[in-house]
């Protein structure tokens, strides 16, 4: 990877390596499927990483809360779904074996920040790290593949937000 | 950390003084978790609300260390738009009356 810089044009780019552009992909593919999945008001209480894609808005107040997710669970999930989508769009032509340049404006690179999260939110989740420095629980090749890829979108994402930053 | 801990809760109270005076009783909550980046927290700060850099990070240090910080107050309805914009960004957001 070359990290993501921003251009003259204020449009930010980056390189990847063809199987990084394929992971990448892969991952927002999975992303729309986890927003699909989220859009369903109980998905919460059936499976924790959902839940932390879509958390009570009322900590104290369970009642409230289901309300909350009653009228934006919908929205949110067809949000992330579309963030996740414009990742897809920007990414298309990455089933070769070269370098993929990507060139972002700033409604895309939201969308990247937005899908880059929920990727790391629901990975955090399966991962159980719960507490700032948690290693997570790595038991075996594809937790410790899925660690791999938590830390490695940090990267991704740090040095996007950095491209992105306002100068104030 | 005692310095910043003294100078948050003068805050909070500060702030839940004005909030009865103008009589808008709710506040929007970012939690600390152990996913999201600092950077990124700054950024949104920055972005979705419009606070200039310096209070951003302020902000952000305040979650980081403090565990959470109110980022906006006013009326339940707007609160409840602010918490539906973090979670849109993967923040973990709650909203609360001023004075619970």
């Amino acid at each position: 990877m070359i990290p993501f810089r921003r251009r003259r044009d204020g449009r930010v780019t980056a390189r990847f390596e063809a199987g990084e552009a394929r992971l990448l992909l892969s991952l927002a593919e999975e992303a729309v499927e986890l927003a699909r999945a989220a859009s369903a008001p109980e998905s919460a209480a059936l499976d924790p990483a959902l839940g932390r894609l879509l958390p009570d808005a009322y900590p104290d107040d369970p009642e409230a809360s289901a309300e909350f997710r009653r009228f934006t669970a919908p929205g949110l999930a067809d949000r992330k779904e579309a963030a996740a989508r414009v990742v897809m769009e920007t990414l298309a032509g990455t089933s070769g074996e070269g370098r993929v340049e990507v060139v972002l404006d700033q409604t895309q690179a939201t969308a990247w920040l937005r899908t880059i999260t929920d990727v790391r939110l629901v990975l955090a989740a399966r991962l159980n790290i719960r507490q700032d420095g948690d290693e997570g629980d790595i038991h075996d090749d594809e937790s410790a593949m899925q660690r791999a890829v938590y830390d490695w979108l940090a990267a991704v994402q740090e040095f996007l937000v950095l491209a992105l930053r306002p100068r104030r | 950390m005692s310095g910043t801990s003294t100078a948050a809760g003068t805050l909070e109270r500060t702030e839940a003084d004005e909030l009865l005076q103008l009589g808008s009783p709710w506040v929007t909550i970012v939690w600390n978790d152990p996913v999201n980046l600092m950077s990124y927290v700054t950024y949104v700060f920055q972005t979705y609300f419009g606070f200039p850099r310096k209070e951003a990070e302020r902000l952000m240090m305040l979650v980081h260390t403090e565990g959470r910080a109110v980022v906006a107050t006013g009326t339940r309805e707007e609160m409840e738009r602010h918490v539906e914009a973090m979670h849109d960004y993967g923040l973990w957001a709650t909203l609360t009356k001023a004075d619970a």
